[in-house]
């Protein structure tokens, strides 16, 4: 018995160093947290003031053409798939790679993955890398999203695969965080009326010329939107990490009461025993 | 004197908000500048210096790429990277101009690398021609 009751004792010492190990990642994730939100917010307008442009130039020029909007027949797809460095955040890195292996199902595809756990998946043969340049997900900068912008739309241009997706994860709020898949090239045109018109109403001067402008634009929006994608996946991350922590720490809280409850009842019985044989001792 | 409002973003946040009476900056095609009642425009951004003239007072800063747009009166300028003139470290403009031409001496670079040192010797060139 008093066997059982050290095992128990040692079993509730390591349960609870882990559960301060994950009380204190969840602390950091929703620290960091703050940060990626605000990263996040701040990239915004830069992207949507693009791509509303990008829309109105390419819905009044019926007639024009670039490189970047024609639509040829799709051979290979090139899939940007971001996730995180680390596990330890649920269901987080795994729901981006399903996402992005249910649609390149029956394709041929090559991958360019971002983040270490990304390139761990894809290693080792399991599927052909476009270049693993981009390692750490944590410490990419918007010059390393310009790089991998000018990168891919080179090899686009150049035919070495005909539509571009990104995979990451859009955060939605502090619970919900969903694995998205965005086309990137080449540009989807929305055809609405609604933009067509507001497109007709204003007559823009284009200077040199409207498709100048437009292939000027293009590598900085997509590096607008891999530079998004990355932020919203970082931001999806620490979320991600602090559910996931915040969880472990509270199923530790629990496994510890029971524990602490059993090991009550063991030592009650012990002291329960030993007080009948001393009874029984004294009697005799 | 007439105002005209105008917005400057970069992918790190939004770093000018407010009225402005003039804004000159490069586009690929030249220097051009923005006035109030602009008719709507939009064009590429190159490098160069961009100043915006407030109350009389003109702020630069060095401008890289990007887009300018003009529409309805609201000028939105949408730069790659945008650093005021104050912000600008001019040791480490230097440092960066003298790595860039020391790469461009060499003779056995792929044409790669001579593409990245020119770029970097161009934004390093004007980034201390502002910086004061």
């Amino acid at each position: 018995m008093a066997g059982s009751m050290k095992a128990l004792k040692s079993r509730m010492k390591s349960i609870e160093s882990t559960r301060q190990i994950t009380r204190a990642m969840e602390l950091v994730a929703s620290s960091r947290l703050r940060r990626a939100r605000e990263r996040r917010d701040n990239a915004r307008p830069h992207f949507e003031v693009l791509y509303d442009t990008l829309q109105d130039i390419a819905a009044v020029n019926t007639e024009f053409r670039s490189r970047y909007l024609a639509r040829r027949e799709i051979k290979k797809t090139c899939y940007v798939v971001i996730v995180g460095d680390r596990g330890l955040a649920g269901g987080y890195n795994h729901n981006v790679f399903k996402l992005m292996e249910e649609d390149a199902q029956g394709k041929e595809y090559c991958v360019l993955p971002v983040g270490r756990k990304s390139i761990e998946h894809y290693g080792h043969g399991k599927a052909e890398i476009f270049s693993d340049a981009f390692p750490t997900v944590a410490d990419l900068s918007v010059s390393d999203c310009f790089e991998m912008a000018r990168l891919i739309c080179d090899a686009y241009l150049e035919g070495r695969f005909d539509e571009i997706k990104m995979v990451y994860t859009e955060f939605k709020s502090i619970l919900t965080q969903e694995a998205t898949l965005m086309e990137v090239l080449p540009f989807h045109r929305e055809k609405t009326e609604e933009r067509r018109q507001s497109a007709r109403k204003h007559i823009i001067l284009y200077e040199p010329s409207s498709e100048e402008v437009f292939d000027a634009i293009i590598p900085e929006y997509i590096a607008g939107i891999l530079y998004g994608g990355i932020c919203e996946s970082v931001a999806s991350e620490l979320a991600a990490r602090r559910t996931a922590m915040n969880a472990a720490t509270k199923n530790a809280g629990e496994m510890l009461d029971k524990l602490n409850l059993s090991y009550n009842q063991l030592r009650q019985a012990a002291i329960t025993q030993e007080i009948t044989e001393i009874i029984a001792g004294s009697e005799a | 004197m007439s105002t005209f409002h105008l917005t400057v973003v970069t992918l790190d946040g939004c770093v000018f908000d407010g009225e402005a009476e003039r804004l000159i900056c490069r586009t690929i095609d030249g220097d051009v500048a923005i006035l109030p009642r602009h008719i709507d425009y939009c064009t590429a951004l190159g490098m160069g210096e961009a100043h915006i003239e407030v109350n009389g007072e003109f702020r630069y800063a060095a401008c890289m790429g990007g887009l300018l747009s003009v529409l309805n009166g609201e000028v939105r300028l949408v730069a790659t990277t945008w650093e005021w003139a104050d912000d600008i470290d001019k040791a480490r403009a230097e440092a960066s101009r003298r790595r860039a031409e020391r790469i461009l001496a060499q003779e056995d670079i792929s044409e790669r690398e001579r593409e990245l040192a020119m770029a970097r010797l161009k934004r390093a060139l004007v980034r201390s021609s502002i910086a004061k």
